[in-house]
């Protein structure tokens, strides 16, 4: 009798867990940026040394974010008309444009408190929301957009403030393409100088 | 006297936002003409003109108006800043309420309506912002979004010499905003326009003060710091007119949005 009802508590436990395999992916989306925003926050923080931060945001963004698809978006439309040497050149120009230029901009919100809000499904994408407080009190809004890349979470995309970080970035860089008369070969120039000099 | 002036004041600006944007129609959603070409939809017919006031700001911004906020900075202790910043915060109340209005926003204008008369007195004319304290969250409105929701265009993005980016329909609003602003009014009554002046200057270096680092970060770290200080601006002002953070749903009506989340990175760039 026991063990039959032992048995019938397993099996209710196991269907209840697969009828809701939503609910259990919103709430590891969840736990994916809680981890990831303390680690980053906190290797932000001033305690931890300039070399060591880029180290580990260069390892953050290669594991945890979707770096090809968000390089191909970033391109826009001249990621067609660039030829496949610009195409490797510039993502790996990209990435380590993004890793520097965000420890920097973020290094103002190291040590904060982090927390995550909510999480909301949108299409293939799940949104989960979070925010920082500041030390005046203000409240920073972060949305992150996460993609199942085979069974990994992928961030897409991170909106601050209502802005997303990836419009931003193509923006800038069809910019600066427009200004080098349309060629990608120019916005990569650019990138390289930037990354040879100090920063 | 007084209760004539505002028709007439915002007839006046419905007038002007209809020229300047051509006549857009009012049931057009804001904002799908950019979403619709935004690859390469940067709105900026005047670019090279604004390149060079954009230039022009960055150097009255090196040379004048960083050193006075740092100044402001090391001078002023922090608990008088946040008083001083929660104060001219609580003065725009009664502009934010008008816009909330406008926009038909009830909930938004009950929290300002409630934030005014909770920090007007507990809070010792606004110098301490105690509806926060107590779960009512600030949030910024001001005309530009109000003439966005009623579906004017933007118009071309412009620098304004000194104040930064903006386009026609933000610049509209920000003389709407001041002219309809009772503070305002009353120095005007009293002919007291240094105090119109004096408020407008010290608001500037509070929210200079507060960007100092964020604005530098992103010249330092930026391939086309105008291109970039450009979406950032755009980008906010659409999340702005969507009230995206503060449509969210909220347990307590009183309490009822997120609107009191700063912009972060693109603070200053579109207050």
């Amino acid at each position: 009798m026991l063990r039959r009802s032992a048995a019938i508590g397993v099996l209710a436990v196991t269907a209840l867990f697969f009828a809701m395999p939503r609910e259990a992916t919103a709430q590891d989306a969840r736990g994916f940026i809680s981890r990831l925003g303390t680690e980053a926050i906190q290797v932000l923080g001033p305690s931890v040394s300039p070399a060591r931060r880029l180290a580990r945001f260069r390892e953050l963004f290669r594991d945890d974010f979707d770096v090809p698809g968000i390089g191909q978006f970033v391109l826009g439309r001249y990621w067609r008309t660039a030829t496949p040497e610009e195409q490797k050149d510039f993502l790996r120009l990209f990435q380590e444009y993004i890793v520097r230029a965000y420890s920097t901009r973020l290094a103002e919100y190291g040590g904060e408190p982090f927390r995550v809000t909510g999480s909301r499904p949108n299409g293939a994408e799940t949104i989960v929301s979070s925010e920082i407080i500041r030390a005046n009190g203000s409240r920073i809004a972060i949305d992150w957009h996460l993609i199942d890349h085979g069974g990994a979470h992928k961030i897409i995309d991170v909106y601050v403030g209502g802005v997303s970080m990836k419009v931003t970035q193509r923006d800038e860089f069809a910019s600066v393409i427009q200004r080098n008369g349309g060629r990608v070969a120019g916005l990569i120039t650019q990138l390289r100088q930037k990354l040879g000099g100090a920063g | 006297m007084r209760v004539r002036r505002l028709p007439l004041l915002l007839s006046g600006i419905v007038a002007a936002g209809l020229a300047v944007s051509g006549c857009a129609a009012p049931g057009a959603a804001p904002g799908t003409a950019q979403t619709a070409s935004a690859e390469e939809g940067f709105n900026d017919p005047f670019e090279d003109t604004n390149r060079g006031i954009f230039d022009f700001n960055k150097a009255v911004d090196d040379a004048v108006l960083v050193p006075v906020a740092k100044t402001y900075r090391t001078v002023v202790p922090p608990p008088m800043r946040q008083s001083l910043h929660d104060f001219m915060r609580n003065l725009n109340g009664p502009v934010i309420f008008m816009n909330d209005m406008l926009q038909g926003q009830i909930g938004l204008a009950g929290n300002t309506l409630a934030r005014l008369a909770v920090n007007t007195t507990i809070g010792v004319g606004g110098m301490f912002d105690v509806a926060k304290l107590i779960g009512i969250p600030y949030h910024s409105n001001d005309l530009g979004i109000t003439l966005a929701v009623w579906g004017f265009v933007e118009g071309p993005y412009v620098i304004v010499p000194v104040l930064g980016p903006s386009n026609p329909r933000d610049i509209i609003g920000q003389i709407g905003d001041g002219l309809a602003d009772p503070g305002n009014y009353v120095a005007g009554q009293h002919h007291l326009y240094y105090a119109v002046l004096a408020r407008t200057v010290t608001s500037g270096i509070d929210s200079r003060s507060r960007n100092i680092e964020t604005l530098a970060d992103i010249e330092k770290t930026a391939l086309d710091n105008y291109a970039t200080i450009r979406s950032l601006y755009r980008q906010r002002r659409q999340a702005q007119i969507r009230h995206e953070q503060s449509n969210l749903p909220s347990p307590n009506p009183l309490s009822g949005s997120d609107g009191a989340s700063e912009p972060a990175m693109s603070y200053s760039i579109a207050k």
